[in-house]
């Protein structure tokens, strides 16, 4: 039982290690997929036997890949490498049922539970090369597929399916308290855990077909980035060279989508920073779920704008958060002298809880 | 003393790249050898050599997600951070592991 609670204790790093595997395949999908319905101009499906269907159908298939991928990289983590079949085998059986990313976290994690304890069973030497190849594949698929299938799938799928209808009900003001919370969550680590949390509900609520939950999130993504290289051009007196240098490239992954570029002012002036890229974020992001903006990608940055409808409200939307955390980080900073060695405090250092494992 | 890390974020371009650069500099401002591998979405880069690890006193590892081939560090005296808490706080953690290891 002491393993099934270290494999709970890490369930946030198994779920981020699907994650990571996981982006790829949402960029490509999602970028491709938008692309072949710019290209063809009527805000539609081109038809088939156009070269633009089959870019279209490449995108999805990128898309329809999401869940397997995400579900065997979580089993991946808990079980290594014997573990990524049975659960994506088991999350793309679920998704059938209709269980979507919900299923695909549970199949990662039972699959990955189910290889962990069956990589345990001890088995006389000649059955040894036997066990990695035939049994825990077939036996691994067929308890976590087989659940899935039979068992659980269906009331995740009903899960899924309430929360989708839960949030195509939302009306504007619930609408705007969720854009706001997205938003504070974006911004709060920049690309970090919490950030990541609000990134996969995204992707869920696209594959649900919600694109207003995926406009809201790009607005929030951008923002604290955007808004800080913004913040370096409005009142450049407040920020010290290298500060400046990382504001133009802070301005450039926010148009590309990476919360992440806000990051070096976070880190210098956590206290003033942090606090105005969440207001910012937020406000961007109640702005866009105001305005209505959908999304059929669940990415960032002005590189989606060929997927958004609404195209001048998300613009708008971008702006409004950017200028708010702008303003609002040069309100609470101070003029800087340059310094030329930073001091190190001496003392924060008995605050850190470090420990040899 | 020589410090040897693995980092590694869930988005693979940003914090693992970040923590990176913040650990090598914290290390060499405290005139500390160190060497960081990065395992971010392009793969393994600036790979740690038997000899970078033999040689290590401490290994630092990122706790976000998990890492790949970390049976290396069997036997190693290892700490485990978060990939933000070592963006932010490198030098702190550097000089924390200075004392312990001094100890």
């Amino acid at each position: 039982m002491n393993d099934l609670k270290a494999i709970f204790k890490d369930t946030r790093q198994h779920l981020m290690t699907g994650v990571s595997y996981m982006i790829p395949f949402v960029v490509a999908g999602g970028i491709l997929l938008a692309l072949s319905v710019v290209f063809y101009g009527q805000a539609g499906v081109p038809p088939e036997g156009t070269w633009l269907f089959d870019l279209f159908m490449i995108g999805v298939k990128g898309f329809e890949l999401m869940v397997p991928i995400l579900a065997g990289f979580i089993a991946f983590s808990i079980a290594e490498r014997p573990g990524i079949a049975p659960a994506a085998i088991g999350a793309f059986v679920a998704n059938e049922l209709g269980a979507g990313f919900l299923g695909a976290v549970i199949a990662g994690i039972l699959g990955g539970v189910v290889v962990f304890y069956l990589k345990k069973i001890k088995v006389p030497a000649v059955f040894r090369s036997i066990m990695p190849i035939f049994v825990i594949p077939i036996i691994g698929t067929f308890i976590t597929a087989g659940l899935m299938q039979w068992v659980i799938g269906a009331p995740i799928a009903s899960i899924t399916i309430g929360l989708t209808e839960w949030l195509q009900g939302l009306q504007s003001g619930s609408i705007v308290i969720l854009a706001i919370i997205m938003g504070l969550m974006n911004a709060f680590d920049m690309g970090g855990p919490v950030n990541k949390v609000a990134f996969a509900f995204t992707i869920m609520a696209v594959s649900e077909g919600l694109y207003n939950i995926a406009g809201i999130n790009a607005v929030g993504v951008c923002c604290p980035p955007i808004g800080m290289g913004l913040a370096t051009l409005l009142a450049p007196k407040k920020y010290t060279v290298s500060e400046k240098e990382a504001g133009k490239a802070s301005f450039l992954m926010g148009l590309v989508g990476i919360t992440e570029g806000a990051i070096p002012f976070a880190a210098g002036d956590p206290l003033r920073v942090i606090p105005s890229i969440m207001v910012g974020a937020a406000a961007g992001c109640a702005t866009a779920g105001l305005l209505g903006v959908q999304n059929m990608i669940a990415w960032s940055g002005l590189i989606v704008l060929p997927a958004v409808t609404g195209k001048l409200q998300y613009i708008i939307a971008i702006i409004v958060g950017s200028v708010v955390t702008a303003l609002m980080v040069n309100l609470l900073k101070k003029p800087v002298q340059e310094k030329e060695n930073e001091e190190i405090d001496e003392n924060i250092g008995d605050e850190l809880d470090l420990k040899f494992e | 003393m020589k410090i040897v890390a693995v980092t590694a974020c869930p988005s693979g371009v940003a914090h693992t790249y970040m923590s990176a650069e913040a650990l090598e500099r914290a290390a060499k401002a405290r005139g500390i050898e160190v060497k960081v591998e990065t395992q971010g979405q392009i793969g393994i880069e600036n790979r740690l050599s038997v000899e970078d690890i033999k040689d290590a006193d401490v290994v630092i590892l990122t706790k976000d997600i998990g890492l790949k081939e970390t049976d290396r560090f069997k036997e190693k005296k290892i700490v485990k951070v978060g990939v933000s808490e070592l963006v932010k706080k490198a030098d702190q953690i550097v000089k924390k592991l200075e004392e312990m290891i001094n100890k």
